[in-house]
């Protein structure tokens, strides 16, 4: 059997996703907060909203794809024959409060939608179910976890893009796991 | 500790590369977005209707009555400021500026997980993302100030950076043709 020497491609190509949508996410939801409050003449927050909560809601998939790929295909060599036991765990620290934050992050938001009244069509093609009800009060709880928990997601971000400069530049194999084409 | 294979150079300048393409990616497509949403409104600043400015919604948002006022002026910064061929001129920009951005990315995973072509396609790749900076920032003189106090500055650091990156690739291939050519050569 071939060695493993890294992450599947699959991991990889979701990987790189994410990132990309994460980034776009944050950078395209500053711009679309300052756009007028939504009216029957204002109509300019429709797209960007929903294109904000598709992404969103894909990205939840794409998180729970990552971990089942994850685990079905163990990336060789192990952290810890790399790296340190301290700085091993606290990889490994810094992955799981990945997972959890953007999780957390994304079902935030979709709740803070699903009170706020107005639905979400999935990519403009399927109209998901209006569970939620119009609660100003648990739209701006959910609002407000969304608010905080993507505040965390940056930080841990920071830490976790830190990590990998920090391997790169003592070129010592550990990124490369996560870019073996 | 070096146990890679790739020149700590390529390393180096590779995931650079990569974080700095994901991040011009993310933006380029805002960009984008932001063009095709409010580039041309379907109103005047004269014919503007009066925003909706609920109390309830101003408290949800965190805004002031002013400034909800604001943001419904605010959509119109481009278009008053732009000449007409602005909004395709700068679709343009956003639409090969993300490409280039998400060939970069592509790139800097393959000057990590080192590839010999990796540093020959880095130079016209860092090359073009400068080129398109010179014209991003050539096009965005040619229109009015507001328009230029949103885009300039960032045009100029994007440039450098790509410059940075040009010139650190070149750098490289120059250091690989050196340990390829024969000693004495």
């Amino acid at each position: 059997m071939k060695p493993v020497t890294g992450y599947s491609r699959t991991a990889l190509i979701l990987h790189w996703f994410l990132a990309v949508s994460i980034f776009f996410l944050f950078v395209s939801s500053w711009w679309m907060l300052g756009l007028p409050l939504a009216s029957a003449e204002y109509r300019f927050r429709e797209i960007p909203f929903q294109l904000h909560k598709n992404l969103g809601i894909t990205l939840v998939a794409v998180i729970i794809v990552m971990l089942y790929v994850r685990f079905k295909h163990r990336p060789q060599p192990e952290l810890s024959k790399i790296l340190s036991p301290t700085l091993s765990r606290l990889a490994i620290v810094d992955h799981v409060i990945l997972y959890v934050i953007i999780f957390a992050c994304c079902v935030s938001g979709y709740l803070s939608s699903a009170y706020s009244g107005w639905s979400t069509t999935l990519w403009w093609l399927v109209d998901l179910p209006d569970w939620g009800y119009e609660n100003e009060e648990l739209n701006m709880l959910y609002s407000d976890i969304h608010l905080w928990t993507c505040w965390i997601l940056l930080a841990v971000m920071a830490v976790h893009i830190s990590g990998a400069l920090y391997h790169a530049f003592r070129n010592d194999g550990v990124v490369r796991r996560m870019l073996h084409l | 500790m070096n146990t890679a294979e790739a020149p700590d150079w390529a390393s180096r300048l590779g995931v650079i590369a990569i974080l700095l393409g994901i991040l011009l990616a993310a933006s380029q497509a805002n960009e984008w977005l932001k063009l095709s949403i409010v580039g041309s409104p379907p109103y005047t600043v004269a014919t503007m209707p009066e925003p909706d400015c609920d109390e309830d919604e101003l408290a949800e948002e965190g805004l002031s009555l002013t400034e909800c006022l604001q943001l419904a002026y605010a959509v119109h910064d481009i278009s008053i400021s732009a000449p007409g061929w602005f909004k395709s001129f700068h679709t343009t920009v956003s639409a090969v500026g993300m490409v280039l951005a998400l060939l970069s990315v592509l790139i800097g995973i393959a000057l990590v997980d080192y590839r010999p072509w990796a540093g020959a396609a880095a130079v016209p790749v860092f090359g073009a993302l400068a080129v398109l900076d010179i014209a991003a920032f050539t096009g965005v003189v040619n229109t009015g100030p507001m328009i230029r106090q949103m885009y300039l500055w960032s045009i100029l650091l994007w440039f450098f950076i790509h410059l940075a990156m040009a010139i650190g690739a070149i750098v490289g291939r120059q250091d690989v043709q050196a340990t390829l050519r024969p000693a004495g050569t």
